[in-house]
């Protein structure tokens, strides 16, 4: 049993799942859903295909080289079962696993830094462009502060008549 | 999913090309033919100067098709095309060289010589 990656999106594909396709130069495409297969078919290159991780690695949005990667790579030669050596495969696979996500979620808070900053200033330029929208220009000129003085009104009784016709 | 006029290439150097399926050999009244099942065949394009000629009735035996193979282990393999390999009544093959890739499956349909043949 060997869990594969699929051609497309770089999924893992575990045993019972997706379709192989084998060309005719012998080369094997593996798929881990219909998804990747149908998008294969269409000829579209997953370079250029925004959700998967060719592109993503492409483009700068993933980790391209990294140590935790080097434990992941195919090994051609089976190697003896020995109950020790699998025990601690086992457990160096969830801490290695968890290194990467650490290494991973940093990337990712690099690539966003100073994200929040430029959304702010961002959002001060526009209010200041556009304030034009929220008030009226003359009353701009009087009062320069931003927010509105309260204005007490006195309701008279007509009103309350006014509402019939519309009610209809 | 071979049915009778369904084309195939030919996988092996006995001198067709082509072949057409005619029927396919087993129980009376099949539908469609897999992996592995034999079928007769009428040739339908041959390569110049070969013992083969064209319209001359043959057994074959498929060996790819674009309909999906399943396996046991939920492994689900397809072909780009559809193809035979030329066999004689014994179910040797008639060629000396096969061209492709061959599924495993075929050792226990007993073509044990085709799968030996095979480049992979």
């Amino acid at each position: 049993m060997r869990l594969e990656k699929c051609w497309f999106c770089s999924s893992t594909v575990y045993p019972g799942h997706g379709i192989q396709f084998v060309r005719n130069d012998a080369k094997i495409f593996r798929f881990c859903r219909s998804k990747c297969h149908k998008n294969f078919k269409m000829k579209r290159n997953p370079r250029k295909v925004k959700w998967t991780k060719a592109y993503r690695r492409l483009h700068g949005k993933d980790m391209t080289q990294d140590s935790t990667f080097e434990f992941e790579r195919k090994r051609n030669r089976p190697e003896r079962y020995d109950r020790n050596l699998a025990e601690n495969t086992l457990k160096a696979i969830k801490k290695i696993d968890k290194v990467r996500v650490d290494r991973e979620a940093r990337h990712h808070a690099l690539r966003m830094k100073g994200k929040k900053a430029k959304e702010q200033r961002e959002a001060a330029k526009e209010l200041e462009q556009g304030i034009h929208m929220v008030k009226a220009p003359a009353v701009l000129e009087k009062e320069p502060s931003l927010t509105l003085p309260k204005i007490k009104v006195k309701v008279s009784r007509p009103q309350a008549e006014e509402n019939h016709p519309m009610e209809e | 999913m071979i049915q009778p006029q369904t084309h195939l290439n030919v996988a092996d150097n006995s001198g067709a090309r082509e072949l057409m399926c005619i029927r396919i050999i087993g129980t009376s009244n099949r539908r469609y033919a897999h992996i592995g099942d034999v079928i007769v065949a009428v040739i339908k394009e041959v390569v110049p100067n070969m013992p083969l000629e064209r319209s001359e009735v043959i057994k074959a035996v498929i060996v790819r098709t674009c309909k999906e193979l399943k396996r046991d282990n939920g492994m689900i393999i397809r072909y780009d095309d559809n193809a035979a390999v030329i066999i004689d009544q014994e179910g040797n093959p008639k060629g000396t060289r096969i061209f492709g890739a061959i599924v495993r499956e075929l050792r226990q349909f007993h073509f044990t010589k085709i799968v030996s043949l095979a480049p992979e």
